[in-house]
């Protein structure tokens, strides 16, 4: 099989880190390709160089030139990168609203005619885009129209484009549904049997196993596993190849929950201005109380109702008992000491451009604060506080929160909830994007919570989450709760159970 | 008067300078030391050129004073910069402001402080009303001051016709005179005097004190900062961004009505052109000085240095006979190269401090 990609022994430094020492990667025609490591073990670095994004201090790639031997190539710019061949599918959505489905996909290289876009050329080449990924999509739609899923589709067909023979996919089903992740599998593996290469980079091990056939493990900058054949490797195997160590499953504390405990948190029968009927819902202190569904259930717009951002129409809202009118998360904060761990912590959870001093301490500057002024030095014990109970990896207080990785992001965010001291915590979706070994720490630092009396509400949508921590799963779905169960923590049984009230729908079992 | 010694008008709070953003960003990349050295530049320049750039008093003196007019212009637009807003009716809010002082000056006969705060508090209010505007409708902040801006570009002509048939109230409250003409130096005791330093420079040092004292230290100034970094967030954090917004909006036409007392000081009337010359200037100050459109971030200090430098080229420039066409050609050109270097240092900072992901 001949090599469509080869990135040999780069290197590359950031004042203090060596990001990348001297890591490999080779891809070949038609395969699709794993490209895996925990956070900062210098994927991102890898994809940025690839994508002409940095330029490597040593190593160097080689490309096959049009006589199809390899040649040594140098990528100054993403333009560079993309006329080499090759295309990539960031994490974030880089579509423009207000431009057509065509207009996104050939962004690049608009076809002219005397100056002019030449729009009859424009939509003939989008619709050959959008056929190399059996899409069925008008070219002319506005992109704004488009759902999560088709916008991710677009992304790939705007890769393609550029007659790309490698793709790469950064987390590509971060934001997909089951079904949607499924479609996306079946178009990857349609594009390699055309001879396409795909370079996947994700966290999900479930998706890696499915659909990709070889693997390099990155770990501190270096290739710890070098296109090895993932036929030949165990989940185990690659996990412990990532982390380094033999990684165990987190067994958790057992916690024993008062059950005559008056609830923390109670819905009674909600309705929402959102679209939710007929929720009711308890947590108690010391209880963790998962909130499963799929993606679009209706889960995060829940917690937002009640923090005041939607009406409640009907039912009742109580706090520790007593009913509960809150207006906004300040309220919810100072009156009722309920905190919301948003899922989306680069848009909802910080400030990226501000330092984490005070991304940690914006919760409690008004308790900080002295005639209205707030003294630097208290906030730093705090962030100090939090950073060493939490164990967030800080060069300085002074870092941009935008500069950190995407585990201590959320460490930060879930830190500024814990500093301003709340009885009831709703955190939703913590471990997206986060790499296993801190995932098992966030997972013990919930369950820490909770055993310190905190009652927690988790929304989340890993299962294997859900079955860890969860001492009741209560089921959503379009809206409204349709079944709870208590977590005899077997994933098998809680499985089947959690997923047959999603197809079914129906029925409240204890 | 006693004698004392003011601080000098480049004498910038401390307190007002934001932290730097990583610890990473080299010296040179600060862009406060940057316009310091070319206001040390171009101040020996215009004095090699024209001696009388040096004049003490007819220079010196008034260029301080100028100084200080913009440089409190520049804080009232950086209030809102702070949440990525715009005041596009800064010196119209300055013109009502500094109507209500005259007004007020000229029928009640109040004394110059009181006339001062009627005018503050007049500036607050039109501020607070275009933030409140902007936080309940959630339009943009540019479209709602430029319509506030000709709505009140009428209205002040109309109310100046009303009060005093002209464009300007006759009236001088006491000690508006010693603010316009009087420095430091004239007041000794015995044998020691005071520096040449006008003594309006001490009111906009204690404004820039005090602003940046809000936007360092105070929970209010960090909370618009946040909402201005992040609404979204800044909600979900429990920020009230609605009164926040207000609150940066209302503190900018107290600037603006501050500005427009220093102005009509130096002017020695309250006059309807009061605040003509400001929309521009606003904007120069804290761009120079490093504060973001974008919001989440402001210098103090840099809005200081920025409107020092507008000044200082605009004296040289003036003193050199330059006609005033060729003053705004020039004072163009060399802001222009001004932020291109700017920008420059900015992105050779940025690739040497790229961060790994």
């Amino acid at each position: 099989m001949s090599v469509v990609l080869a990135a040999e022994k780069l290197v590359k430094t950031f004042p203090g880190v060596r990001a990348l020492d001297e890591a490999t990667l080779t891809v070949t025609a038609g395969s699709v390709h794993a490209l895996l490591g925990e956070n900062g073990a210098g994927k991102s670095t890898l994809i940025k160089i690839l994508t002409g994004v940095y330029r490597p201090d040593g190593g160097q790639l080689r490309l096959p030139g049009p006589d199809g031997q390899p040649r040594t190539v140098q990528l100054g710019n993403p333009q560079d990168a993309q006329r080499a061949g090759i295309g990539v599918v960031h994490q974030e959505r880089n579509l423009i609203p207000a431009f057509s489905v065509a207009e996104n996909i050939c962004l690049q290289h608009l076809p002219r005619r005397a100056g002019l876009v030449d729009r009859a050329a424009l939509r003939t080449e989008a619709r050959r885009c959008l056929e190399l990924l059996d899409l069925d999509l008008d070219p002319d739609l506005p992109v704004s129209r488009l759902s999560v899923a088709q916008l991710q589709l677009v992304e790939i067909a705007k890769a393609l484009s550029a007659d790309s023979t490698v793709l790469l996919l950064d987390e590509p089903t971060a934001s997909l549904t089951n079904d949607e992740a499924d479609r996306l599998y079946g178009i990857v593996r349609r594009l390699s049997e055309r001879g396409h290469a795909t370079v996947l980079v994700s966290h999900k091990l479930e998706e890696v196993f499915a659909i990709a056939d070889t693997v390099t493990v990155l770990r501190d900058g270096r290739s710890v596993a070098e296109a090895e054949p993932l036929a030949e490797h165990s989940r185990e195997e690659i996990v412990d190849l990532m982390v380094g160590r033999a990684y165990q499953q987190v067994h958790l504390a057992a916690r024993a929950v008062a059950a005559d405990v008056e609830p923390a948190l109670a819905l009674d029968h909600v309705a929402t201005a959102a679209g939710h009927h007929d929720v009711s819902l308890t947590v108690r202190p010391g209880e963790i109380v998962g909130l499963y569904g799929l993606v679009g259930a209706g889960r995060s717009e829940l917690a937002k109702a009640l923090l005041g951002l939607d009406r409640i129409t009907t039912g009742e809202v109580r706090v520790h008992g007593r009913p509960a009118r809150i207006r906004d998360v300040g309220d919810a904060l100072h009156r009722y000491r309920i905190g919301y761990v948003t899922e989306n912590r680069k848009e909802e959870g910080l400030f990226l451009d501000q330092t984490v001093a005070r991304n940690t301490a914006v919760t409690v500057w008004r308790r900080l604060a002295r005639l209205g002024l707030v003294r630097d030095r208290s906030e730093r014990t705090l962030v100090d506080e939090y950073a060493d109970r939490l164990g967030i990896r800080l060069a300085s207080p002074d870092q941009h929160a935008g500069q950190l990785s995407g585990g201590n992001q959320q460490k930060v965010s879930l830190a500024k909830w814990l500093a301003a001291d709340c009885d009831v915590l709703i955190i939703d979706e913590p471990t997206v994007g986060i790499d296993v070994r801190t995932k098992g720490a966030f997972h013990e630092l919930i369950a820490g919570l909770a055993a310190r009396g905190m009652a927690i509400l988790l929304i989340s949508s890993d299962l294997p989450e859900m079955v860890t921590l969860a001492d009741r799963i209560a089921v959503m779905r379009e809206f409204a709760i349709v079944g709870e169960l208590d977590n005899d923590h077997d994933y098998e049984r809680m499985s089947q159970s959690v997923i047959r009230f999603i197809h079914d729908g129906q029925g409240v079992v204890a | 008067m006693k004698t004392e010694t003011a601080p000098e008008a480049s004498a910038a709070p401390p307190a007002a300078e934001p932290r730097p953003p990583t610890r990473a960003l080299p010296v040179w990349a600060n862009p406060r030391l940057g316009l310091l050295i070319v206001i040390a530049v171009l101040v020996a320049l215009f004095s090699s050129l024209t001696p009388a750039f040096l004049d003490p008093r007819l220079t010196l003196a008034p260029l301080q004073a100028d100084i200080s007019v913009y440089a409190v212009v520049g804080l009232a637009q950086l209030a809102v910069l702070s949440l990525g807003h715009m005041n596009m009716a800064v010196g119209r809010m300055a013109a009502l402001s500094t109507f209500a002082m005259g007004l007020a000056y000229d029928r009640l006969g109040v004394p110059l402080l009181v006339g001062l705060l009627v005018g503050l508090a007049v500036g607050a209010g039109i501020g607070a009303l275009a933030g409140l505007l902007i936080a309940k409708t959630g339009v943009n902040s540019f479209v709602v001051t430029l319509a506030l801006d000709f709505g009140l570009l009428g209205l002040v002509t109309i109310l100046y016709t009303w009060a005093t048939g002209g464009v300007s109230f006759a009236v001088q409250p006491s000690g508006l005179s010693a603010l316009r003409f009087d420095t430091f130096a004239d007041y000794c005791m015995g044998e020691v005097c005071g520096p040449r330093i006008p003594l309006v420079v001490p009111i906009a040092v204690a404004a820039a004190l005090g602003v940046g004292l809000l936007f360092r230290r105070a929970r209010l100034g960090r909370e618009i900062l946040m909402t201005g970094s992040n609404p979204v967030a800044a909600e979900l954090s429990g920020i009230p961004t609605h009164r926040r917004v207000v609150a940066a909006h209302a503190l900018s036409g107290l600037l603006a009505a501050l500005a427009g007392f220093l102005l009509a000081a130096n002017n020695g009337a309250f006059s309807a052109t009061i605040g003509e010359s400001f929309l521009l200037p606003s904007f120069l100050a804290p761009v120079l000085g490093g504060t973001l459109l974008a919001g989440g971030a402001v210098s103090v200090l840099g809005t200081a240095l920025g409107a020092t430098l507008t000044q200082v080229i605009y004296k040289g420039l003036n003193l050199l006979q330059f006609s005033l066409e060729e003053l705004k050609l020039y004072i163009g050109l060399v802001l222009l190269a001004a932020l291109s270097l700017d920008r420059l240092r900015a992105v050779l900072a940025e690739r040497r401090a790229v961060s790994p992901s």
